[in-house]
């Protein structure tokens, strides 16, 4: 049963839920306390002890629901298939299987079954013929004992059992690693065969040739069950497919998107980048935010430690140490938006408010030709709607680097200390206009770090009219810059600096 | 004791009693004090403003008749607000008072060696629990019988006080350096914690703990915790004003009505003495509800479709 619980757990994290191993343990004593009896109950409870924020929890609903849904489709059928067995009257559910076997792809052992029920739909209609010599013949009665594993296991009824086997099987053909749907049918074979199906098939034919009545009603029961649990299989590897493949599917998009240039992604990835840098943003902030306070302890502060001790009488009790604290660093983000470079401001607007909590102090520019500061935007609306209004406000008009950056001195030059990171995202293509390098030369002076990043290719640097080269020489960082990899390496290494 | 057992024997019985003391929970709450109960997890209580998160643990004290102890966390609270701090000042009276009696102690001895060699026999009277005052954390350990712990908005305190927490979450001890480490007593104290979500708590104190998320509570279950709290309004009035609260919290508003909020506003509407919601008096009481002027200038513009609404449902 523990085994249930882990592979949930699994699928859980697939879905990207974070759980450790303390909660794994955690969630079986819960089960212990609880059981599997009340679905419910189950579902209430592992919600307490697994998710931990509110989306996981969300998550964590539909994944119980695909999860757990299986358990009682298959104990219904399981159920039914026993009663059939136990009635023994007509071939119908059996047939069912067969059909369904036949359009799940497996050729091989589907056909036989699907044939065979062509056969005897034909032979039903002219008075139950030939079926009835077939099947009401044997009638109720003794069967002698199977042979093969998978036989064996049919027979002795257990859902547990052929659940077990099929998750075992399951696992020797690493069910796991199914990708895509078109795969269903090759795991769902690979899965029969590995709990024996050869065998089974083999055996129910010799008895089916075979002579004895019980045999032969052995070898039609066996028939019967083996349709029953192929239908089975395919239901298993449909939601491995669906725990697995389709999380590990939007994986391989969020991959793919990470190194994509973002002026190719299309509209539609809008959200999906903008839930990626969301999570960059709070790996960066979780690195980074217990670096906050770096106490240096050791060194007594005997000024601060008399002053306190002064109503013991002079006694010292109260100890106070020198302790260090190092400032957030203070951004000043300065971003080109004018068309061509008007998307990579947005995602990295996206990134450095989204890392608000680390990084309190972010002063953000807009320019395409004069330069306005757009701060009280961002603190006035949410992130999305801030960077829908600067672009719609400051993208229009030629680039001009030159005019921009002496609007920056006159704005805030003053502001600017050893303390100030300035990032300044543009592919410096300046139309052939002035560049007036001197302004950032000060800048480059008066702050700490400058950091110039540039979506463009490092080969199409210095081509035409850009002034990379000029720019270049008075920025101490100079970054391609045009995916969120790149972006969030940037910002990372800007946190690492100050702490 | 053995009546609180009784009470967590089961999940049903739990919202029963729960609902003796006027407290109406969903079925996800009162499993989380069920499994809090058994498998003795602190918890950690998450939601909006105003749905009943610290009133859950002080009704779980009143149901369980146990003392609530209650940390309220704030920026800079640190172990010696939390957990212990010396009485300095009984120690430097103690001092002056002792100083003849020290004098005997010490009389006869020569050197500094020595007299260092007779107060050590006397062991560390100042740092010893007479001199201890326990805050908080280290009451609620102490507490014979077992208690109900409440660290409200632990998201107010700073990240390295979580850290400090994580000892008495997971064990039920606290270690001082002076004394040694203090275990809870017989009865670990159930731990309630309490955030609004203003900043993330670290993995290290969520993975400690079961993660009960309170949202608003649907129609139904509001009109059921109206009923308990203020049961005068008529059964009419109730299903308005409570269908009134939830079309506000479809609004895009600066902050949406909580419970506590529909809960004045009945005493309000009870108190001057109404029967069904006109336009013109819920303009006048949406102060009750609303605490931004923003939100009341919003609200005002689209009053009458939305009384109208609710007066047809």
């Amino acid at each position: 049963m523990d085994r249930t619980l882990t592979n949930f757990i699994r699928s859980l994290r697939m879905a990207e839920v974070r759980i450790s191993p303390a909660e794994t343990l955690d969630a079986m004593h819960t089960v212990e306390l609880v059981g599997y009896k009340d679905r419910t109950m189950l579902k209430d409870s592992l919600a307490l002890v697994l998710p931990k924020t509110a989306d996981e929890k969300e998550t964590f609903n539909t994944c119980f629901d695909e999860f757990f849904s299986f358990e009682d489709v298959s104990g219904e059928r399981a159920e039914n298939a026993a009663q059939d067995g136990e009635a023994s009257e007509d071939g119908d559910p059996a047939g069912d299987g067969g059909e369904g076997g036949g359009s799940g792809g497996e050729r091989q052992p589907g056909q036989p079954a699907a044939g065979n029920r062509k056969k005897k739909s034909k032979r039903k209609k002219p008075n139950n013929n030939l079926l009835e010599e077939e099947e009401e013949d044997l009638g109720p009665g003794e069967m002698t004992q199977p042979s093969s594993e998978l036989a064996k296991l049919l027979m002795t009824n257990s859902k547990v059992e052929l659940t077990m086997a099929m998750a075992n099987a399951g696992e020797a053909v690493n069910v796991r690693d199914i990708q895509i749907f078109t795969q269903k049918g090759l795991y769902a074979r690979r899965i029969m065969d590995e709990m024996g199906l050869a065998d089974l098939n083999q055996e129910i034919s010799n008895l089916r040739e075979s002579g004895p009545v019980p045999a032969r009603r052995l070898g039609q029961e066996l028939k019967r069950r083996r349709d029953w649990l192929r239908e089975q299989v395919r239901d298993y590897v449909e939601r491995q497919f669906l725990l697995n493949a389709d999380v590990s599917g939007k994986k391989l998009r969020e991959e793919l998107l990470r190194t994509v240039k973002l002026s190719n992604v299309e509209h539609r990835n809008f959200r999906l980048i903008q839930e990626i840098v969301f999570k960059m943003a709070k790996k960066l902030i979780t690195m980074h935010s217990r670096r906050k306070k770096v106490f240096k302890r050791g060194m007594l502060n005997v000024p601060r430690t008399l002053r306190h001790n002064m109503s013991y009488d002079g006694n010292i009790f109260d100890l106070h140490w020198k302790s260090v604290k190092i400032d957030r660093p203070k951004v000043f983000a300065i971003c080109d938006v004018s068309g061509s470079v008007a998307n990579y401001a947005r995602f990295m607007l996206m990134f450095l408010y989204s890392l608000d909590e680390v990084m309190p102090k972010v002063r953000s520019f807009a320019f395409s030709s004069d330069l306005a500061e757009v701060t009280e935007l961002f603190n006035r609306n949410k992130i999305e709607d801030a960077i829908a209004k600067v672009l719609r406000d400051y993208s229009g008009g030629s680039t001009d680097y030159g005019q921009a950056l002496l609007d920056f001195k006159k704005q805030c030059m003053d502001d600017v200390d050893n303390r100030t990171t300035i990032i300044i995202l543009g592919d410096a293509r300046n139309n052939y206009g002035e560049t007036h390098a001197e302004v950032l030369k000060e800048m480059y002076d008066k702050s700490k770090r400058v950091i110039w990043l540039n979506p463009e290719s490092r080969n199409s640097w210095n081509t035409g009219d850009s002034e990379m080269r000029k720019y270049g020489a008075y920025s101490h960082q100079v970054d391609e810059c045009n995916s969120l990899m790149h972006l969030e390496r940037v910002v990372g290494n800007l946190l690492r600096q100050v702490s | 004791m053995a009546n609180i057992e009784r009470i967590a024997e089961s999940v049903d019985s739990l919202k029963q009693h729960f609902e003796e003391h006027r407290y109406i929970c969903s079925d996800q709450i009162a499993t989380a004090v069920y499994l809090a109960f058994h498998l003795r997890k602190p918890i950690l209580i998450e939601g909006p403003p105003g749905v009943g998160k610290t009133e859950l643990a002080k009704t779980t004290s009143e149901m369980f008749a146990l003392p609530l102890i209650r940390l309220q966390c704030y920026e800079g609270l640190d172990e010696a607000k939390a957990i212990y701090e010396w009485k300095y000042g009984k120690q430097l009276l103690y001092t002056q008072v002792l100083k003849e009696a020290l004098d005997e102690v010490l009389a006869g001895a020569k050197g500094f060696a020595q007299s260092v060699q007779r107060l050590h026999e006397f062991g560390d009277i100042f740092f010893s629990e007479e001199f201890l005052e326990p805050r908080p954390l280290l009451k609620a350990l102490r507490e014979d019988d077992g208690c109900v712990l409440l660290i409200d908005e632990i998201d107010k305190a700073d990240h390295e006080f979580e850290s400090l927490l994580l000892e008495i979450l997971s064990d039920f001890q606290i270690s001082i350096p002076e004394i040694g480490t203090v275990k809870a007593s017989k009865e670990p104290p159930m731990v309630f914690l309490t955030s609004n979500n203003t900043r993330e708590i670290s993995d290290a104190l969520k993975r400690r703990c079961l993660h009960l998320y309170i949202p608003f509570p649907d129609v139904d279950l509001e009109q059921r915790i109206i009923h308990a709290r203020v049961p005068e309004v008529s059964e009419e009035l109730r299903r308005q004003l409570v269908q009134f609260i939830h079309e506000l919290r479809d609004l895009d508003l600066k902050k949406v009505p909580a419970i506590s909020e529909t809960i004045d506003w009945a005493r309000t509407l009870l108190l001057l003495h109404t029967e069904t919601l006109e336009p013109q008096l819920v303009k006048d009481t949406l102060n009750v509800i609303l605490k931004f002027q923003e939100d009341i200038e919003n609200v005002e513009s689209e009053l009458n479709s939305i009384t109208a609404k609710i007066r047809k449902a």
